[in-house]
């Protein structure tokens, strides 16, 4: 078994999200911006298609399917980014 | 709950699901079958979809009209040509043929034709491309050759003689073992068959269609004479294996079948042997051309997986990627259900394997009736034809690798696999269709052809490094 395909190594990842967490909520009390249950929810949706479109791009370069990672990284890339820039937007809702 | 509270609280909570991670982790550690170092059977564990949920109380295909059992003398197009290249004289024409091919090709001319075409022309050309050209892929018919070197003793006795246990045989009974219930028998011998290295395994209650009616060669048969059914063939063991990854997805010149053959076959000689030793009657029916009976529909049965539209038997743990073989006994057993994965409904739409196919034996229409049941009816002919047309190792199989299907278990393909079975509507078909067109595009099917036929010698994928004869070889 892999160290990648591990129980340690998905659990470092959950210690990972959850200081990501604690990070976001910090830096959005400093910017004065409330994040009601459903900005957490919005954000934890993109979260998890910015996290496939990487795992996306690592599974096809795994499997020597460069034009896949190379495709697909591209356009979920892009969504990822033009989506970001939306969720941005959205968050910053309710700024004081 | 304050910034400090909730910290606190967050650090308390991730020390307890940390703590908890790590007793979970080290549980799988001691449990898992890839530990036990030189003895990795996986112990079934490759067989993970969860076939109960999809089970149907009938298989997928239908049956139309009156039925009929397959002459292996003709349908089984190795025996077929072998015996039309043995027999064919130019000056006697389709009447020196024996008379089960004279009947056959007056009935269907357009086999004749293409079976005149493999003769005449393919052969030449292939020689002369194989004197060219074979150095690149030795290496790969080295692999081939390997895995086809060992093999049981093929069964050359009819069944009254070579499936039933013989007291001369080290362990065989020669009364069955009162079985407790077939349904732990059942499970039992699917134990049996992943400790023997089997990748999928499952039953099916022989349907006597499937069973050639006059059989193949060399399995110790009246020549052309109807194979009467015995009455022991009353349970199929389906077992299986895939071929290499690596080599199958650089189909057709650097793969093979003789991998995952080899497997299979010597899996379904030793459970042969197993339920002997019990006391039952067994025998087994493998790959290459060691067959009583059809595998593909017999594992349908068994609910291994659904026939698609190359014909093919696609299963959800290996696609396509899987060389059944089987045992038939009359050891108390449960058979499986069929299943039902949207693989008919898939097909419909898909396609991949029709416009891939450099032979154009795959059809991109519907189903037809074949022998009473409707199904997707290959152009065998025109299949077999190409396999001389290339240089690989006996056989094509790009149908194979470019189904979407065919893909490796990681999670990507597994959630594709997953929203295909579970959508009802088809919409999902389409997108994964078009994701995989345009993701795992292939050559145009036309370079796959050796030079002679106006090809390049072409693989869908690269070959793996060790299979790359132009590194270790100096020519």
């Amino acid at each position: 078994m892999h160290f990648f395909n591990s129980g340690l190594f998905w659990f470092l990842e959950g210690i990972f999200a959850c200081l990501t967490m604690i990070g976001l909520k910090i830096w959005m009390e400093d910017c004065r911006i409330p994040m009601p249950f459903w900005k957490w929810l919005l954000f934890v949706i993109w979260v998890f298609f910015f996290g496939f479109t990487i795992a996306f791009v690592g599974t096809n370069l795994g499997e020597k399917e460069q034009n896949a990672a190379l495709l697909g990284g591209t356009i979920f890339g892009l969504i990822s980014i033009i989506t970001a820039v939306g969720l941005w937007r959205i968050l910053k809702i309710g700024k004081k | 709950m304050n910034r400090r509270q909730f910290l606190k609280a967050t650090g308390a909570a991730s020390a307890v699901v940390g703590s908890l991670g790590l007793g979970f982790y080290g549980y799988e550690a001691g449990k898992d079958p890839e530990s036990y170092t030189g003895w990795e059977t996986h112990e079934g564990a490759h067989q993970t979809f969860n076939r109960k949920r999809y089970a149907s109380d009938h298989p997928h295909y239908i049956k139309v009209g009156p039925t009929n059992r397959p002459d292996a003398r003709t349908e089984v197009i190795f025996y077929r040509r072998g015996d039309f290249m043995r027999n064919w004289k130019d000056d006697a024409g389709i009447g020196g043929l024996p008379e089960h091919l004279r009947v056959y090709y007056q009935q269907h001319p357009d086999v004749l034709e293409q079976d005149l075409y493999h003769l005449k022309e393919v052969f030449p050309k292939m020689r002369e491309d194989y004197r060219k050209y074979r150095n690149k892929f030795i290496l790969a018919s080295a692999w081939s050759n390997a895995m086809g070197a060992v093999s049981p003793t093929p069964i050359n006795q009819p069944p009254e003689e070579s499936d039933f246990p013989r007291r001369s045989r080290f362990g065989e009974q020669t009364e069955p073992l009162k079985m407790k219930n077939p349904l732990k028998t059942s499970k039992l011998i699917k134990k049996i068959a992943h400790e023997l290295g089997s990748t999928l395994v499952g039953i099916a209650k022989l349907n006597p269609d499937w069973v050639y009616l006059y059989p193949m060669r060399g399995r110790g048969f009246e020549p052309d004479k109807p194979l009467n059914i015995p009455e022991h063939w009353k349970f199929a063991i389906v077992v299986g294996t895939p071929m290499s990854w690596d080599p199958m997805y650089a189909n057709p010149n650097f793969g093979t079948s003789n991998d995952a053959y080899s497997r299979s076959r010597i899996i379904a000689f030793r459970l042969a042997s197993y339920i002997k030793q019990l006391g039952y009657p067994a025998r087994p029916h493998t790959p290459g051309t060691s067959y009583d009976l059809m595998v593909p529909p017999v594992a349908i049965d068994a609910g291994l997986g659904e026939q698609g539209r190359h014909g093919v038997m696609i299963t959800p743990e290996l696609g396509c990627n899987i060389r059944p073989a089987v045992v038939t006994t009359n050891l108390p057993l449960v058979p499986d259900k069929p299943i039902d994965i949207g693989v008919q409904s898939f097909c419909n739409t898909c396609k991949i394997c029709a416009e891939n196919c450099p032979s154009g034996a795959i059809p991109f229409g519907d189903r037809v009736e074949v022998r009473g049941y409707l199904r997707y009816k290959i152009d065998t002919a025109k299949c077999h034809t190409f396999w001389n047309q290339n240089l690989g190792n006996m056989g094509c199989r790009i149908c194979i690798a470019v189904c979407p299907y065919t893909r490796k278990a990681n999670w990507l393909h597994k959630a594709a696999l997953n929203i295909s079975a579970n959508d009802p509507t088809g919409i999902s078909h389409s997108v994964l269709t078009g994701l995989q067109k345009r993701f795992y595009p292939g050559p145009n099917p036309q370079k796959y052809y050796s030079p002679s036929f106006g090809g390049e010698n072409a693989s869908y994928r690269k070959p793996p490094w060790w299979l790359r004869a132009e590194d270790f070889i100096e020519f």
